[in-house]
């Protein structure tokens, strides 16, 4: 049998399907990514609260806005031009009294407390000394009184652990005192019923700028590698198998987060 | 006698077009990884707001952690017959935001099997005009309170390094 030549396939119509499948593409697809803030509402509370806790002045950061997006900032007025220095004022209430001894704090300012070993160790014998005794108790009586004062200080002791290891990976640097912002700190934003969602999320920004900065440079101070950059990576592989990065990970971005806790409270607007 | 030769009876040669697919298929390749899926037509119009330091919300969209929920002007109709002039937009259907807990506990059910996540940590992800007054955020934020879901985003667009935040001030 004599060999055939075999005829080139004619590929002129291959530009035509590529061009319907672009097609196809460019019109179901959008460009736009979705990326928003995160935030948490507070559990619902079974109990009406009579009055709201008192919260020391110095440990508020307030920032109030009207319809006009008219800005009041703690004790200021903040023209909406020079919202782009709100986050710097933010990193100023977060980091004036950070690693000052008591005699050099400033008074309006959030406070903060010195965690070394032996606080830590006293604090966890505390609490389970606590737990002891309650389950003696619970022993004795076996009705429901004790169950949610358990509950309770189990969410403590797991808080104490918490803080613990978080000390544990702060001090591999030689430290022996970690500063921890008073517990009440936070910022309040307070809004109108008539404030433009723009000026809301400008102030959401300039919050969430803030805290990132200070994380990512006490990151890059503890571990040379920003807090952005490992929150970003542990939130994209949480579900794969990396059995030593990802754990680290974690426990680095929990330390970050007790150093600078996001408390963020937004106060609804009364008619 | 001329120098230049009048080429009658010679057209020009074909243009090779052979790395014309390869081109198309190049574009392609780039608009397939570059954009998402649309998964529903906006019924409302939204100008982002814009922000910095946002929280990419595409690995909850994947493991189907997040809802969207669209409040703006409507396209098309009367914005006078919702609260406000605000309509809120659930999957198709355009409403006022007091529906906002009843839609989510909907989706909520309709989950696909084996998803583990709880209630308080889906996503709800307000896409909103920057013109809409925020008082009608907090009314949702109520509802989701005493339905038990906690967590929500504020969606908005990333700022460009030199640009100013939009805030219209007037």
């Amino acid at each position: 049998m004599s060999k055939r030549e075999i005829p080139e396939i004619n590929a002129g119509s291959m530009a035509d399907i590529a061009f319907l499948l672009l097609i196809f593409f460019l019109v179901t697809t959008t460009m736009d990514k979705d990326a928003g803030y995160l935030r948490q509402i507070p559990k619902k509370l079974d109990i009406e609260m009579e009055k709201p806790p008192k919260v020391e002045e110095k440990n508020i950061y307030e920032i109030k806005i009207n319809d006009r997006q008219e800005m009041f900032v703690r004790d200021s007025i903040l023209p909406v031009e020079e919202i782009d220095n709100l986050h710097r004022r933010i990193k100023h209430f977060f980091l004036a009294n950070r690693g000052k001894g008591a005699g050099e704090r400033k008074l309006n300012y959030p406070y903060y407390a010195n965690i070394t070993k032996a606080v830590i160790d006293g604090g966890l014998a505390q609490v389970n000394a606590e737990i002891e005794r309650i389950e003696a108790e619970m022993e004795r009586d076996p009705s429901d009184y004790w169950g949610q004062y358990y509950e309770l200080q189990m969410n403590k002791l797991s808080e104490w652990e918490k803080k613990q290891r978080a000390f544990d990976l702060y001090s591999e640097s030689g430290a022996t005192i970690m500063p921890e912002i008073a517990r009440e700190a936070h910022i309040r934003i307070v809004p109108q019923i008539g404030t433009d969602y723009s000026a809301f999320i400008a102030i959401q920004s300039e919050i969430q700028r803030a805290i990132t900065e200070m994380r990512d440079e006490e990151s890059m101070k503890l571990f040379n590698i920003k807090f952005s950059t490992m929150e970003k990576f542990y939130e994209q592989n949480k579900n794969e198998d990396m059995p030593t990065i990802l754990p680290l990970y974690k426990e680095r971005i929990e330390l970050l987060k007790i150093l600078f806790p996001e408390k963020i409270i937004e106060v609804a607007p009364k008619n | 006698m001329s120098k230049f030769k009048k080429n009658e009876g010679k057209s020009a040669p074909a243009i090779n077009t052979s790395s014309l697919p390869d081109i198309v298929f190049m574009l392609l390749f780039f608009f397939m990884v570059a954009t998402t899926t649309k998964d529903i037509d906006p019924m409302v119009r939204i100008n982002n707001a814009t922000g910095v330091g946002l929280t990419d919300l595409t690995p909850y969209k994947q493991r189907s952690e997040v809802d969207f929920v669209y409040l703006g002007k409507p396209i098309v109709g009367d914005a006078s017959k919702f609260d406000k002039g605000v309509a809120v937009q659930y999957d198709g259907i355009l409403g006022n935001i007091d529906k906002i807990d009843e839609w989510k506990s909907d989706k909520y059910s309709q989950k696909p099997k084996g998803f583990a996540t709880p209630k308080e940590k889906v996503v709800t992800c307000f896409k909103v005009d920057e013109q809409v007054p925020v008082g009608i955020l907090f009314d949702a934020k109520k509802e989701l309170q005493n339905a038990d879901f906690n967590t929500i985003a504020y969606h908005a667009a990333e700022r460009g390094n030199n640009n100013g935040y939009s805030i219209d001030n007037n």
